[in-house]
């Protein structure tokens, strides 16, 4: 009995494998399933949903956006390996989460077992406070937390986020000491903020156009002024040399050829550079960035190397 | 004058259509156990980005608001929460249901799901910029004592049982601590395993404590699932009114708890209906009839849970913070849309958001009929199919139902786990509630007692932080009211029942003062476990951050407190008669032992199954195998074969539901 099984198996196998390689002549042939390691209303899925919106026209289909939530994202990476490798199945992916988390602890999965292909943007790091809150400027509240060490609270989202990790190095810079509060994701942390229940935030910067005047923006960690807020200095600007925040990309199983990786790559970055787009993603605080296939390799290591260090001045290492 | 034209600008045959639609697919997707709200909103966000944005607004609010009112189904004919906003519907509606009274309960929850919603609605509309700072007025410590709040509600629950009420009530806070911490990063009790990496999942947990104890019970026996009285399966829409007419401050009371707890971001509407439900008991003159089948206990669950839905869009449309998992969803879409959320919403776009104000009205009207027309659809099914199709129906849903939260059949094993474990600890007396509340409201407690430490350290001042916020204050008293009612109420209550119950006092004299308690020996074995799983449980705390120990510590120390107290209150009562114990359950038909564990093992292979050779030939033969199970009659081929036809209906009918309506990934089948 053993015998015909086996070979009915290998022939499924073969035609498989054909099917394979016609699909990744004509990708995608069907809707394609885009899962979000985490729950609804973030910036990973806000921003899935601005992709989402030009999909069809760059793609020929329809994307379909899930959630799997869970361990701040382990959940689902950890799985993605497991899922079919023909380009129908993506996940989105996020920096510094997937070198900071197995740094850590084993979450079972490594760094170097996902496979991103294209890191489309990031949202840069921002300090906020309430709207009435004393501080006007990022020099008042150096100087207050220099005066007051310890006081000065941070509400950011989660424990060895990419917002801890950025308050955690401002500390560095600044020779201030501050108190991090973590919450369970950015909705809940400005909740607080804006709430006036912690002095100040450490947040992304799409939260300067959710929450309208009722934060304030003292300084942001992009590169250069962004254009939804022209009058925000950079913490380059102000002495601190401080740019990063939370970088989201599209990743595919290990399992997906060279050619679709590549495809997949050249999906994001078409959608990258639709103007719609691009017009939509900038006006909600979001920086776009065209790391594709070719370029995400060094990309990772070198993000690798800088939160090596930055992780470091969190104390943290596996234990 | 204005509103007046937003109204008319709401009433188009196509927003008509869409509330329609949205209410009738909602409540389908919340009376199913394991399909969300969330769910059912996300896989429709596309087709909004064409749609106008109130329009948009309309379908994912109708959606939505039909869904948390269809939980309440699945709570009353199986108690099983359909979603969690309808955990305590279960509490009343099922033994309601169980007595022949299901007809009626379901008519209740409509009407107070109508009510509560209506509600919420008018709260947005004429009061959402100055209710929106209520959720501003929340900070750590007052969630903190929120979540201390809802847990207090483990003492009404379990009166008579309090000690194992409160066991429960940790071993469902231990579990809440599995996985990776939100706050400190630990990760905690995964016991290496990549399973429990992520925690255990409150749907599946939900699932799993609440349906697999009936499913395991649902086969024991040839009895019917639910009485039926007098072959009648009426709705009993009449009654049901005056019903909710009687209880109209239960009724406005739960309805302004619900808006107000729906408006706190992170809370949602499990926590607004348990909340309402305490309230509702400690102030009715009937509150012993709590938990045995009073209408009181509906109308409060459910009027609360609908009106979290205007809540939420308070501080959603206001802050452009979203109030609960679907509010995130129908923020993106907005965003995505180009509409800049925030205070200035109801001024740029008074058009856009008055309009989708009055259409969630409309669409909460609209649940009257719908809701009345499906709810008497669902419950003749459920009263009229033979129990050989209704089990395996009902193990159906509960496997795809769990997998479908996260598309992951651990999910599926977790639920099945916990429910055998669930069904063994209710045997004993330990009930699935407590733990369930536990297991809602540990996170909630966790980071907000963490949060408040910091933050009071940080400003030296903790102890202030705790004690010293006007909410919390509030919230304190409202917690110890509710603890030590039982006991105020056990002082007064007597007194009062013997001047206004006269007549009744020659019945209560015949029974006797207390019955004689005997030594719980089962009891006192699982109280000696969960000591070893406690004392392990702090063992394991070592390695751990300070901040991340400091909970389950507490926790462990608590529930090993707890079970010394009750193996010492065992070993002051006799021992049990050499005679043995009279048995005080009534028996109608012998339960049968191979086939609770036949269905077990069969619901877990049916799991595995769906994983190894694809959702649609495992089903098929899972549901043969349990019609198999849970068939007591001799029946002859041609039943055998409508039973397989219907089988095939069933399956196909949910395939194409999960697979082409709500989009979710099932395993691919070997066969097709």
């Amino acid at each position: 009995m053993k015998t015909p099984t086996r070979a009915i198996a290998t022939a499924i196998a073969f035609a498989t494998l054909g099917v394979g390689s016609v699909l990744a002549a004509d990708f995608p042939s069907k809707p394609i399933d885009y899962i979000i390691p985490f729950n609804a209303g973030g910036e990973s899925d806000i921003s899935a949903r601005f992709q989402q919106s030009v999909w069809e026209k760059h793609a020929g289909k329809p994307v379909v956006i899930q959630y799997m939530a869970g361990a701040g994202g382990a959940q689902a990476w950890s799985k993605l390996n497991g899922m079919e490798s023909d380009g129908h199945t993506i996940m989105g992916i996020n920096l510094p989460h997937t070198v900071l988390q197995p740094m850590i602890k084993d979450v079972g999965y490594k760094t170097d077992d996902l496979t991103p292909v294209h890191y489309f943007h990031y949202t840069p790091n921002a300090i906020f406070v309430p709207k009435d809150s004393k501080f006007k400027t990022l020099k008042d509240l150096v100087e207050f937390a220099k005066a007051n060490p310890g006081v000065v609270t941070f509400a950011g989202s989660g424990s060895n986020s990419a917002n801890h990790l950025a308050a955690a190095q401002f500390n560095e810079l600044a020779g201030v000491k501050t108190t991090y509060i973590p919450f369970s994701g950015t909705g809940p942390a400005i909740t607080a903020l804006v709430g006036s229940q912690t002095l100040a935030g450490f947040n992304y910067a799409p939260s300067g156009i959710k929450q309208g005047d009722a934060i304030r923006m003292l300084a942001v960690a992009s590169e250069e002024r962004m254009p939804a807020f022209p009058d925000v200095p950079t913490f380059k600007e102000l002495g601190y040399d401080l740019v990063g925040g939370a970088y989201r990309g599209v990743s595919v199983p290990k399992g997906a050829s060279d050619e679709i990786r590549k495809k997949v790559s050249d999906l994001v970055a078409a959608i990258n550079a639709d103007p719609e787009f691009r017009e939509k993603m900038e006006a909600g605080g979001f920086v776009l960035t065209d790391v594709t296939y070719d370029k995400v390799g060094a990309f990772v290591e070198g993000k690798k190397a800088e939160y090596a260090k930055a992780a470091e001045l969190l104390g943290l290492k596996k234990k | 004058m204005e509103l007046l034209g937003y109204l008319i600008d709401s009433l188009t045959p196509f927003n008509l259509l869409l509330a329609l639609g949205g209410v009738i697919l909602g409540t389908v997707v919340g009376a199913l156990p394991g399909l969300s709200a969330t769910m059912a909103v996300a896989v429709l966000v596309p087709f909004t980005f064409t749609m106008n944005p109130a329009s948009a607004l309309i379908a994912l609010g109708a959606i939505y608001t039909g869904a948390i009112y269809g939980g309440a189904f699945a709570a009353i004919l199986v108690n099983t929460p359909g979603t969690p906003s309808a955990i305590a519907t279960t509490f009343d509606g099922y033994p309601m249901a169980k007595r022949g009274d299901g007809g009626l309960a379901i008519s209740i929850a409509t009407i107070a799901s109508v009510a509560g919603g209506i509600v919420g609605a008018l709260s947005l509309l004429l009061l959402a910029p100055p209710l929106a700072q209520v959720a501003l007025k929340f900070g750590p410590p007052e969630y903190f004592w929120l979540a201390v709040f809802g847990l207090t509600l483990i003492s009404v629950l379990s009166v008579g049982n309090t000690i194992k009420g409160l066991i429960g009530a940790s071993i469902g806070l231990l579990m809440s601590m599995i996985g990776v911490a939100v706050v400190g990063g630990d990760v905690r009790y995964t016991l290496d395993t990549q399973i429990l990496l992520g925690g255990i999942d409150i749907t599946s947990g939900l699932i799993g404590l609440f349906c697999i104890p009936v499913i395991i019970d649902l086969v024991a026996t040839r009895d019917p699932h639910l009485k039926v009285s007098d072959g009648d399966g009426g709705i009993r829409l009449g009654e049901a009114f005056r019903t909710t007419l009687r209880e109209k401050f239960n009724l406005i009371r739960s309805s302004v708890i619900g808006t107000v707890i729906g408006i706190l971001p992170g809370a949602g509407g499990s926590i607004a209906g348990l909340v309402a439900y305490t309230e509702a008991r400690r102030s009715s003159k009937q509150s012993s009839e709590y938990g045995t089948g009073h209408p009181g206990g509906i109308i409060a669950t459910e009027s609360a849970n609908n009106a979290t839905v205007g809540g939420g869009f308070i501080p959603t449309l206001v802050l452009g913070i979203p109030g609960t998992p679907p509010d995130a969803i129908i923020l993106g879409a907005l965003l995505v849309q180009g509409i800049k959320i925030g205070p200035t919403l109801f001024n740029d776009q008074a058009g856009t958001v008055y309009t989708f104000i009055f259409g969630l009205l409309i669409a909460t009207l609209l649940m009257l009929p719908v809701g009345l027309l499906i709810g008497r659809y669902a419950y003749r099914s459920i009263i009229s199919i033979p129990k050989a199709l209704l089990t395996p129906t009902i193990a159906f849903l509960v496997i795809i139902g769990s997998f479908a939260i996260h598309s992951d059949i651990s999910d599926t094993y977790m639920m099945i786990v916990l429910g055998v474990i669930a069904w063994v600890l209710e045997r004993f007396g330990f009930a699935a509630s407590p733990i369930v509340l536990g297991l809602i409201l540990g996170k909630i407690a966790e980071q907000g007692f963490v949060q408040s430490y910091l933050i009071g350290s940080a400003s030296e001042n903790v102890f202030g932080m705790f004690f010293g916020r006007p909410i919390s204050i509030a919230l304190i008293v409202a917690a110890a009211l509710t603890l030590f009612y039982p006991l105020i109420a056990d002082h007064i209550m007597p007194k009062k029942a013997m001047e206004i119950d006269l007549p009744r006092s020659a019945e209560e004299d015949a029974r006797p003062v207390k019955p004689l308690k005997y030594r719980d020996y089962p009891g006192m074995t699982i109280a000696g476990l969960l000591i070893v799983i406690g004392v392990l449980a702090i063992m394991g705390t070592a390695d751990m951050s300070p901040l991340g120990s400091v909970f389950p510590t507490t926790i462990s120390a608590a529930m090993i407190a707890f079970c010394l107290v009750l193996i010492a209150v065992n070993l002051l009562r006799p021992a049990a008669p050499a005679d043995g114990l009279p048995d005080d359950r009534p028996v109608a038909s012998k339960p049968s032992t191979w086939r609770r564990v036949a269905v077990t093992l069969a619901l877990a292979a049916w799991a595995v199954a769906i994983d190894q050779i694809g959702f649609i030939v495992a089903s098929l033969v899972g549901f043969v195998v349990v019609t198999f199970i849970s068939n007591h009659d001799r029946i002859g081929v041609l039943r055998w074969l409508a039973y397989l036809i219907v089988a095939c209906g069933i399956v196909a009918g949910f395939y194409l539901l999960m697979s082409e309506v709500l989009l979710i990934r099932l395993p691919k089948d070997v066969l097709f």
